[in-house]
């Protein structure tokens, strides 16, 4: 039996296969999945913001440095092992724009780009990537074969 | 970190003059009386954000509005699909639900009820505080309820632990449900309740 595993928003999930993660309805948060198929296991989070610039207080899982941190901790608690590491992620829309106002901050964007640099700096490869747009989305990733569906409303359905 | 007491009836009552205003404006529009509830007022951690708003990738229709002057905050109205279609049939008398993805008319129809709605809200607000406030123009959105929320929230690129919310029902006209949303931002708060001696 396949059980799902459900991330909330600001916070992280590992899990083995057969049992799949999910989080629901990023709009400009990213969700990132970290997993190793031939060990079966992977974790999935859910970040808020690019970094806590060494703000080391209150709940560290929306930072996206410091929550890859944590899941890779819990990873190799696990058993995996860095090297065989790979990564996948999706989010990272601006929702809305408002017209003729100042260049807003495209949070989503700069969340995409932290996820990257982060990734780069633990020598994960970042194997797909479903970023962007201006539409919500929900993904569910499937530990035993290293799929990540996405769902969004009215912007269709995609496996990566 | 707690809101005190005291703090917290003057937020219910700001929200509920604020409301009942906006209230008034809405039945005007519509030719049908809208009540407003009392409003609730909650400090939400962010991670149980999900308790407030429900299933995140339900799909909603959201009115957003920047509340701009000496105490800053987020305004946002909250309907499902067929609540938003059935305000746009009343208003523009049309024998079908519109088509809220491509129709722009009712689109555009939605937005000023969002202008007049948080307008309202505001005027009140100000009168009832001397404090100076403004809205934006109306931004529309029809997505998944977590990604719009997330998306306000984080806008600035910053986040507090807790988020304040003060949280309206609407009533009244059949087959609608909606709720309103204010999140003032964090200075805001004092300087709002700072006006009473609070």
């Amino acid at each position: 039996m396949s059980n799902t595993i459900v991330v909330g928003m600001a916070d992280y999930k590992v899990g083995k296969a057969p049992d799949k993660l999910m989080t629901a309805g990023l709009g400009s948060c990213i969700g990132i999945c970290v997993y190793d198929t031939l060990a079966g296991a992977a974790g999935m989070a859910h970040i808020m913001l690019p970094s806590s610039n060494g703000n080391l207080q209150g709940n560290l899982a929306k930072y996206a440095d410091t929550c890859l941190e944590m899941m890779l901790e819990d990873l190799y608690k696990l058993g995996l092992r860095k090297t065989r590491l790979k990564a996948k992620m999706a989010g990272g829309a601006q929702m809305f724009s408002f017209k003729g106002k100042v260049p807003q901050l495209k949070i989503g964007e700069r969340n995409a780009e932290a996820v990257e640099r982060e990734l780069k700096k633990h020598g994960i490869p970042l194997l797909a990537a479903d970023v962007g747009g201006t539409f919500g989305r929900t993904i569910n990733f499937d530990i035993k074969s290293g799929e990540l569906h996405i769902r969004t409303i009215n912007h269709g359905e995609k496996v990566i | 970190m707690k809101i005190p007491a005291m703090r917290l009836e003057a937020l219910k009552e700001i929200g509920n003059i604020g409301t009942g205003n906006a209230a008034t404006s809405l039945s005007a529009l519509l030719q049908t009386r809208v009540n407003m509830e009392v409003p609730k007022v909650w400090l939400v951690p962010v991670e149980n954000l999900e308790k407030a708003l429900g299933e995140l990738d339900a799909i909603r229709v959201v009115l957003y509005l920047k509340v701009e002057g000496d105490a800053p905050g987020k305004a946002v109205f909250v309907f499902s699909l067929s609540s938003a279609q059935a305000i746009v049939q009343t208003l523009l008398r049309t024998p079908e639900p519109p088509d809220l993805f491509a129709n722009e008319l009712a689109q555009s129809a939605l937005q000023e009820v969002g202008n007049i709605l948080v307008s309202s809200f505001i005027v009140a607000l100000s009168q009832f505080s001397g404090v100076n406030l403004q809205p934006s123009v109306p931004a529309l959105g029809i997505d998944m309820i977590g990604a719009m929320i997330d998306s306000i929230l984080l806008e600035e690129g910053k986040i507090d632990e807790n988020v304040l919310i003060i949280d309206t029902t609407l009533t009244g006209l059949e087959g609608v449900q909606g709720s309103f949303l204010y999140f003032p931002e964090g200075g805001a708060l004092d300087k709002l309740l700072g006006v009473f001696g609070i």
